[in-house]
């Protein structure tokens, strides 16, 4: 059996390639799903406007699927691109490229469900305000799809970038741990993105008249929450550049990838939970108008401190790198 | 695919430091101050009761954001103050990130140094706002919050706002110009590079750009309170 370089790059092309449009097909699919149900129910509440229901339903699942399109964009280029096959730095970054974007499509794909699905429910209750609702749908929609842009930026970075002269051991470490830093942290961001996008399109449904203000704080709220998955990307753009010295010890490269692991699951709980908050914040914005200032500074004192969790992972993450 | 990531660079060496200048980084971000200032100079020119064209954009923009500046801060005074900021800083962003729709010119917000060098001014803005609305004393106290140890903690938050502030911006454009750049090359630029520069440049783009300015205004009236 031949184990030589070209063998063990190809084999990790297919891995990769497997993982990134396997896992990434996971979530677009959920997502889609859901958006479709709500128009079901939106449809058999007001069959008069059916057309546009549908309508609104097709564009949101159009860009709910764009995280899956990203997966299919990286597994194609790690199927069918020619790839440098002189050193095994090239395993890693193939790995790690699907590995990375395999993951961060979960979340956004889910997250840009629930947006269309309120948008759908909204416009049988309000049929006039159609358009209003679509737009702000979309504006939803399209920031969750933050995160997976993200992991999409780490994947073509690990691709695109020569890392073959680059000592084997630590770097190996250090190229997972990016992928699954910016993938794993991209799950909850996007998730936790959704739920306030979805607020906001069911308090336009209810307060039509509020709508600019409605839309400007689940902007806020949905930026708010993303924020781990910065960290996410901040950490992996860290191991990727840093240059880490060559090494035959195991423990510096064990202490790379820990890095990876630990940002990755740290953003994934305060993306979500900071979603929640964002999301109630954006409900009873809309339904009682004069508290607003009021509840922005809980909604955002709130947040500060559900990410606080994130903020340790990052701290460990960072000692791991610099300090240990 | 090979300019991917390739960057122009002018190195100058002075004083025993190597100075390095991303040229195509600052002659797009002149073009965009160029049209800024060309834009501006047409609205205020021949003010009037009956606006012209250019006036009624220009006053939609300020009217826009005084009103959210105003709601954010609780304050005329202040929000008359930081309103030509905020303002002028929406603008920048979002025709930086149109620009990378004419073909040949690119966003300067791709390049980390921008958004950073934004998020780091949004910064001392804001606290230099804090200490002149509480007072120094209230101001350190409000680090050892809720307890003295949460100091550290407190600091790392504060700066990492500057982080996923300018990291946030930075990713979505430089993450739109890929996909847009991948995907001109897979399709030998047929029929879908249009609406993604339409869908990245110019919808992103103009979210993108809001969300840093009301980043902005929120960390400003989050130290001032």
């Amino acid at each position: 059996m031949a184990s030589d370089i070209q063998t063990w790059v190809r084999v990790a092309a297919f891995v990769g390639g497997g993982i990134a449009m396997g896992v990434g097909a996971i979530g677009a699919a959920v997502g889609e799903g859901y958006s479709a149900a709500c128009a079901n129910s939106a449809i058999s509440r007001n069959p008069k406007s059916a057309g546009e229901i549908f309508k609104a339903m097709l564009v949101g699942q159009a860009i709910a699927e764009s995280a899956a399109i990203f997966a299919l964009v990286i597994a194609m280029l790690l199927l069918f691109s020619k790839f440098p096959t002189d050193s095994y730095v090239m395993v890693a970054v193939l790995l790690s490229a699907g590995i990375c974007m395999g993951l961060g499509a979960i979340g956004s794909g889910i997250g840009s469900g629930f947006p269309t699905g309120a948008a759908c429910i909204g416009i049988s209750r309000q049929p006039g305000i159609g358009k209003r609702l679509t737009t702000n749908m979309l504006i939803g929609s399209a920031v969750c799809q933050t995160p997976s842009i993200f992991s999409m930026v780490v994947s073509f970075i690990l691709l695109f970038t020569d890392f073959s002269q680059q000592p084997l051991l630590p770097t190996f470490a250090a190229l997972v741990g990016a992928g699954l830093s910016a993938g794993l942290g991209s799950i909850g961001p996007s998730l936790g993105g959704g739920l306030v996008a979805q607020a906001g399109c069911e308090g336009i449904a209810r307060q039509p008249t509020r709508s600019t203000a409605l839309t400007n704080i689940m902007l806020l709220g949905q930026a708010v929450s993303q924020t781990t998955a910065v960290y996410g990307l901040l950490i992996s753009f860290i191991l990727l550049f840093k240059g880490v010295p060559d090494s035959p010890a195991i423990a510096p490269a064990a202490a790379l990838l820990a890095a990876g692991i630990c940002m990755g699951f740290a953003a994934i709980g305060p993306g979500i939970g900071e979603g929640y908050v964002g999301q109630k914040a954006v409900d009873a914005m809309a339904r009682n108008e004069d508290v607003t200032a009021v509840i922005t500074r809980t909604m955002l004192v709130g947040q500060a401190v559900t990410e606080s969790t994130g903020i340790y992972g990052m701290v460990i993450a960072l000692v791991l790198i610099f300090v240990v | 695919m090979e300019e991917l990531g390739r960057i122009h660079q002018l190195i100058v060496p002075m004083f025993g430091y190597k100075v390095v200048f991303n040229l195509e980084t600052i002659v797009m971000t002149w073009i965009v101050i160029t049209i800024l200032t060309l834009f501006g100079t047409l609205a205020a020119r021949k003010r009037n009761m009956i606006p012209h064209a250019i006036q009624v954009i220009g006053e939609l923009f300020i009217a826009q954001f005084g009103g959210l500046v105003k709601d954010a801060l609780d304050d005329d005074e202040m929000a008359k103050k930081y309103t030509p900021l905020i303002c002028s800083l929406f603008l920048f962003l979002m025709l930086s990130n149109w620009l990378g729709i004419i073909p040949r010119l690119e966003e300067p917000t791709k390049d980390l140094n921008t958004p950073l060098g934004l998020g780091v001014l949004g910064f001392f803005i804001a606290h230099y706002a804090g200490i002149k609305a509480k007072g120094i004393k209230d101001y350190l106290l409000g680090y050892c919050e809720p307890f003295f140890f949460m100091m550290p903690l407190n600091v790392v938050g504060e700066l990492a706002k500057v982080v996923s502030i300018s990291f946030r911006l930075f990713g979505n454009i430089m993450g739109g110009s890929i996909i847009i750049m991948v995907v001109s090359y897979l399709t030998y630029s047929v029929l879908l590079p249009p609406f993604l520069n339409l869908f990245f440049g110019m919808f992103v783009g103009t979210i993108q750009a809001f969300v840093f300015t009301m980043l902005t205004i929120v960390y400003i009236s989050v130290q001032v309170k």
